[in-house]
């Protein structure tokens, strides 16, 4: 049974993510027109801050994830997802599987499962 | 043969006058009952029901027949009370098998906060005249033995409300008796006649504008559920209604043994026994306003993975029809009966997902209304200026969708 | 191999199915009817395996299957129990079009479809694939043995064909009849099928004799078919003995799943597209066999001046039964031509198209899935009772709680309140916005303090309650109830949005657990876990609590000294069990909800949703003080000023029941009476012992005039009085 844990990631909601930089060895997920997922947590976020000094810009674990192998994550879509998510990859989708709201970042071989944590026991016990 | 085709109503279409004292416009059943009580209980017969299409092809036959009076504030249980007695009588009065049965109707709660609901809807209903009682689950399984008390072990049952003189009846036949009663004592039906507009004179309605040419009228009514908007509009009256699409379902046939109809505050869905043996089932209203009329595949899967989680027998019987109609929400999920500013034009409306139950009742006021131009005190409180005046007749917890 | 009909083992050859192996043994599934094997007509149903109504000709024979007939009389009885059986997987495909049916017509719309580059699915029963309906998206469903198919597709192609039109004379209800297409496959099958005669167009490559003139009746013996007889132009009867009876009267489109198809992108080809062949109705016979209606049924129902297509379907129940109009369309709409002298459309079609479980149905859903705090856990080790409220898992008690109550009024006592509605928003018109937002003058609030809000709707109704607590000149925290947050936060981003404020907004509860400190020992408790300097009475400060960062906010619900400590949700657990071991030489014991409910009752405290109702103004909720009308905007602000003119119909107010022995509560929701009178509502109730009496808020309708000063309340007196019950001075909060 696939076991989600928590993500401690920077959250961020501005008007100035078009811009910005990040490390090479970060996730970021554009979960919104003006917010942002980097996982794990990034200490200098002043390539949004020096352009928006309203940002909102906070440390978040309200998130719990899991990475799959493509397979197993190709055959849980099958199973819980009703929408398509295309082919093209990495890419970023969310939207409702197994009947809960959940994130995926699609890369060839893998596939990370973001759920909120408040949801991921409830999750767990859909997909198996 | 089979013993459920109806046998005895015959009915009448006459030509179409170019008067009427009364012209009411929808031939469902709240249009078809306000006849029927001008007609026999005042013995006003110069009354024409113009229906669009033909008759009881809107909600009226398409609902899933539920009567009950458990509703939430004073003035809702007593007005479906009396709906439910009048009801009771239908089928002597007229003469006519509306099949009426008394099933009870079991409104299960799965939650203490839920549980003390319960308890409160079966005080606030023996206070005002209905008979609903509060059941422990071991009480709910002698009443419906079927139900899985642990809920699938998601969704316990820990009581529930239950209103003994719950019923069914058949939705068309109804419709029917209505209709036949009405047209026996002169009053007009004219399917295929679609209302296009209203004829006034400054502020009093004059007659109607129909596809096939106008006729004049002292008083309309107005019995087309949610499309009385357009309908009022014409008349310079904005009415608050919204309205959603509403969907059920039923199985095949099979042997009657399944006798309450049975309810879930939680997870929002309802099963019947038809006198046919078929199940009948449904659920919430769709949360987007529409005039959609097309059944939905989501609708149907999670209306039957969570009545089968109550009722696991269910998992097993196979599914028949689909379908889907729409219905006319008023913002405080009550109906809104009675006059309007504009002079000699009458509105019933609002009746949402529940209006079946309230067409003897709504009839009868509304005839009375017509015959005496006084509103009845029944159904005062439903008048369309509760909005403005800030008396909202607030009951959304009883809607249910049945 | 060998299947079970109605306790016999029957053998059957590869590739039978269940029909055909009957028929090969000799056996009919039903007392009779002609039987097409398509898949269109009533006449081959049966309870398989315990599933009552399968159409035996669509389900391929295994070895020991069990097939029972259904009743000769009545209907088959429903089950006992399905909770044995497995539950039904869904599978989701995505293309570009599917292709439902592959006959001729379906196979060649599947390889232009190819051709073309795009990717396409063909579907078909003879494949096991049953499509069942078309949805929007478009959505095909479509049941298969290993599990439901949901096919998303851009586009639809239905190639369904057409079924062959069925007899409808004086006994086609007996056995021994067959359509022509099913006598081929019979034939094909190897069954032998006797002397055969055909009526219309013969079947292709079969021995028979051709029956000519119009078909007129069967004659039977013991229920099978013996012979059949025609009328000849010149009225003469003529009769044809025979074991089989095939009939070729026609095609009709199996156009159902094009027509639910209506305004999708779906389209038929082939034979689903044909014109129906209309047959003539005869002057008798049963036209519709699932419901029993004959054409003397429909003479009368037409006489009885029942005459649209669907009055007569719903006074006859004619096309209402399992095959859903197959057999009766083409005679209804004829006999309805004939009658009228207009051709009325066939009845709407709706799914479902063919017969499925409600197991199958709900392959795929899931139930509203419930929230669990981080400390989900340590309430479960605990033993407490766990509820749903809100949309969340919350615990109602730990068993004991009258304890929890004393802990809070004389100890300490801690809550999970992660559930709060948590906001931030931040940016240069956050003030503007939530000036125009609440009914409070925000911009006197100073930062590092907080403010108890109502939220209004356009209509000047309560619709929920919280918190404001200033952050910085550019930045607010918001709270909102547990249940009510996702609620307000469309609301305040869809008044952000259309107002065009700069502001940017983050809902935050799931980033911080929640943790109530409460009772005359919380600073105490506190202090042992390292904070000296707590903030006062509606201030926030931030702070280490027990090793962990806290945001600390001063407020009271509970009525006594109480601090909301917001920290981040992955440090929840090791702050609870902090808490817990600090406190345990003060007493402590943590409190559910159950207990909350009683300690903000006795301090009149509103719960919005069980106290207010949907028609809550601030007058009548006797919140007037949350109010500023002297603000020049805020939403509802309108509303309020007009209904604030019109006489006052009832209010909420607190009661308290005279004489009663300890422990006593009447029903929440229950009746209050006037003399006689119906005077309004309790919304809770409960009995309290700190103060050794029952007290109550609930709606109160004003008599003449005056709200009531004595009420009754379960035949017993109850006396209105002043908010709060206990601790009127707040000095317990506020000490
Ligand atoms: C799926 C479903 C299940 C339901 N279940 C229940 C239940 O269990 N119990 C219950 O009590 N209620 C139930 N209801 C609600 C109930 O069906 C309705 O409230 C009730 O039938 C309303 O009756 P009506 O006469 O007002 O409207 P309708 O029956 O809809 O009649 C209105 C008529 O007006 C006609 N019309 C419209 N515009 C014009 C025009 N311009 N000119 C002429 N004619 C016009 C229409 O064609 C229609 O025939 C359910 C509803 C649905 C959809
Ligand atoms: S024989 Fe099976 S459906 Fe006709």
């Amino acid at each position: 049974m696939p076991e989600l844990n928590r993500l401690p990631a920077t959250r961020i909601v501005s008007t100035a993510l078009d811009g910005a930089v990040w490390p090479e060895n970060r996730l970021v997920l554009r979960t919104a027109a003006d917010e942002l997922l980097i996982i794990p947590p990034v200490a200098d976020v002043s390539s949004v801050t020096s352009h928006d000094p309203y940002a909102i810009v906070v440390e978040d674990a309200s998130y719990a994830g899991v990475w799959l192998g493509a397979d197993e994550a190709a055959a849980i879509l099958r199973r819980h997802c009703e929408w398509r998510v295309t082919a093209q990859r990495p890419q970023f989708a969310q939207g409702a599987i197994a009947g809960i709201a959940t994130k995926l970042w699609l890369e060839a071989d893998r596939v990370l499962f973001v759920v909120p944590a408040p949801y991921a026991v409830e999750f767990e016990e859909r997909i198996v | 043969m089979n013993e459920f085709q109806e046998k005895l109503v015959h009915f009448t279409w006459p030509e179409p006058k170019k008067s009427y004292d009364v012209v009411i416009v929808g031939g469902g059943g709240h249009g078809l009952a306000a006849a029927y009580y001008l007609a026999t209980r005042h013995g006003i017969t110069n009354v024409a029901v113009l229906e669009r299409n033909y008759i009881g092809g809107g909600n009226s036959g398409r609902n899933t027949t539920i009567i009950r009076a458990n509703y939430g504030i004073p003035e809702a249980v007593r007005f479906y009370q009396h709906s439910l007695e009048l009801y009771q009588t239908l089928e002597a009065e007229t003469g006519r098998w509306i099949m009426h049965q008394e099933k009870g109707i079991l409104w299960m709660a799965h939650s203490e906060i839920g549980m003390q609901q319960q308890k409160a809807r079966a005080a606030i209903n023996r206070a005002f005249g209905a008979k609903t009682e509060f059941l422990t689950p071991e009480e709910i399984l002698k009443v419906c033995p079927e139900i899985d008390l642990t809920g699938g072990g998601v969704w316990p049952v820990v009581g529930g409300s239950y209103n003994t003189e719950a019923a069914t009846a058949r939705h068309d036949r109804v419709n029917w008796a209505l209709a036949e009663g009405a047209m026996m004592r002169g009053v007009h039906v004219h399917q295929k006649t679609a209302v296009t507009g209203l004829l006034m004179e400054g502020n009093r309605v004059t007659g109607v504008q129909t596809d096939k040419g106008p006729i004049s009228a002292g008083i309309v009514m107005s019995a087309v559920g949610g499309h009385v908007t357009s309908l009022a509009a014409m008349a310079g009256l904005r009415l608050p209604i919204r309205t959603h699409p509403l969907q059920a379902f039923v199985t095949n046939h099979y042997a009657r043994t399944f006798h309450p109809i049975v309810a879930s505050t939680n997870l929002l869905f309802y099963v019947s026994q038809t006198a046919r043996g078929e199940m009948l089932m449904g659920a919430e209203i769709d949360p987007q306003p529409s005039y959609n009329y097309r059944s939905d595949h989501h609708f149907l899967q999670s209306c039957a993975f969570r009545a089968t989680t109550l009722l696991p027998f269910l998992r097993d019987l196979r599914v028949l029809r689909q379908w889907t109609g729409v219905c006319d929400m008023s913002p405080d999920y009550s109906p809104i009966m009675g006059k309007t500013s504009v002079d000699g034009f009458y509105i019933t409306t609002g009746w949402g997902t529940w209006g079946f139950k309230a067409i003897p009742a709504s009839g009868e006021q509304m005839a009375q209304l017509i015959a005496t131009g006084e509103t009845p005190e029944m159904i005062a409180p439903f008048a369309l200026s509760r909005f403005a005046e800030d008396r909202l007749m607030a009951d959304r917890g009883s809607a249910g969708t049945h | 191999m060998r299947v079970i009909v109605d306790q016999k083992p029957i053998p059957f050859a590869p590739g039978d199915s269940l029909l055909v192996a009957m028929l090969r043994a000799g056996e009919h599934p039903t007392e009779g009817g002609c039987l097409c094997l398509g898949g269109d007509c009533p006449n081959c149903l049966a309870t398989v395996d315990g599933i009552s109504y399968v159409r035996t000709c669509q389900v391929a024979a295994k070895p020991g299957m069990v097939v029972e007939r259904h009743p000769a009389d009545g209907y088959p009885l429903l089950p006992d129990d399905s909770r044995h059986r497995a539950e039904v997987h869904a599978h989701n495909h995505h293309c570009d079009v599917v292709v439902i049916g592959q006959g001729e017509s379906g196979r060649a719309a599947l390889a232009e479809a190819e051709a073309a580059g795009k990717q396409a699915i063909g579907l078909d029963v003879a494949n096991g694939q049953e499509a069942i309906g078309i949805y929007s998206g478009p959505l095909v469903v479509a049941r298969t043995a290993a599990g439901m198919l949901h096919i998303h597709a851009a586009e639809v192609v239905v190639a369904t064909g057409a079924a062959e039109i069925q007899p409808v004379v004086p006994g086609s209800e007996l056995a021994g009849l067959f359509t022509s297409r099913a006598a081929e496959q019979l034939t094909a099958a190897g069954l032998d099928l006797g002397r055969v005669v055909a009526v219309g167009t013969p079947p292709a490559g079969i021995e028979c004799e051709l029956a000519s003139g119009d078909l007129l009746r069967f004659e039977g013996e013991g229920g099978r078919v013996t012979a059949v007889i025609t009328q000849s132009a010149d009225g003469s009867e003529n009769r044809y003995p025979c074991q089989t009876a095939v009939v070729g009267l026609g095609l009709y489109p199996r156009d159902a799943l094009t027509r639910m198809g209506h305004q999708l992108p779906v389209r038929a080809v082939g034979d689903a597209t044909r014109e129906a062949d209309l047959p003539t109705c005869p002057g008798e016979g049963i036209i519709c066999p699932c419901s029993g209606v004959s054409v003397a049924d429909l003479e009368r129902i037409w006489e009885q001046g029942f005459q649209e297509m669907e009055l007569v379907k719903r006074a006859t129940l004619a096309g209402t039964g399992t095959c859903q109009g197959g057999v009766c369309t083409p005679y209804l709409r004829s006999f309805l031509l004939a009658k009228g002298k207009t051709l009325q459309p066939a009845f709407t079609a709706r799914p479902v198209n063919r017969q499925l479980t409600l197991g199958e149905i709900a392959a795929g859903a899931h139930h509203h899935p419930t929230a669990r705090t981080a400390l989900d856990g340590e309430h479960r080790r605990l033993g407490a009772k766990m509820e749903r409220s809100g949309g969340w898992w919350r615990p109602w008690n730990y068993g004991d709680v009258w304890a929890e109550y004393w802990a809070v009024r004389e100890a300490v006592s801690i809550m999970d309140v992660s559930t709060l509605g948590k906001m931030i928003v931040s940016g240069p018109d956050v003030l503007e916005l939530l000036e125009r937002l609440y009914p409070t003058k925000v911009s006197t609030i100073k930062n590092g303090r907080s403010r108890y809000v109502l939220l209004l709707d356009e209509r000047g109704y309560v619709f929920d309650d919280g918190m404001i607590c200033k952050d910085s000149d550019t930045q607010y925290t918001l709270t909102f109830t547990s249940g009510g947050s996702s609620h307000a936060e469309m609301w305040v981003r869809d008044w952000a949005e259309s107002w065009g404020l700069d502001v940017r907004i983050l809902l935050q509860t799931q980033r911080l657990g929640a943790i109530n400190v409460t009772g005359p020992l919380a600073n105490e408790l506190l202090a042992r876990a390292g904070l000296d300097n707590p903030p006062p009475y509606l201030g926030h400060i931030e702070a280490t609590v027990a090793g962990v960062p806290c945001r600390i906010f001063r407020l009271s619900f509970t009525g006594e000294l109480s601090y909301e400590l917001h920290h981040p949700v992955e440090q929840s657990v090791t702050l609870w069990r902090g808490l817990l071991e600090l406190g345990q030489e003060l007493g402590i014991r943590p409190h559910g909800l159950e207990t909350l409910l009683k300690l903000r009752l006795e301090k009149g405290h509103i719960i919005v949703g069980q106290d207010t109702d949907m028609d809550s103004t601030p007058r009548r909720l006797h919140h007037e003080w949350a109010i500023k009308l002297d603000k020049e905007f805020f939403i509802g602000r309108q509303a309020v000023l007009r209904t604030n003119k019109i006489p006052l119909d009832k209010q909420l107010v607190g009661l308290e029941m005279v004489g009663q022995p300890a422990g006593y509560a009447p029903l929440e929701g229950g009746v209050i009476w006037h003399q006689g009178n119906y005077a309004g509502i309790v919304t809770s109730a409960t009995y309290s012992p700190a103060l050794g009496k029952t007290v109550l808020l609930g709606w109160l309708y004003l008599q003449n005039g005056e709200l009531p000063t004595e009420v009754e309340i379960e035949g017993k007196t109850a006396r209105r009085v002043e908010v709060p019950f206990y601790d009127k001075e707040a000095s317990r909060a506020r000490a």
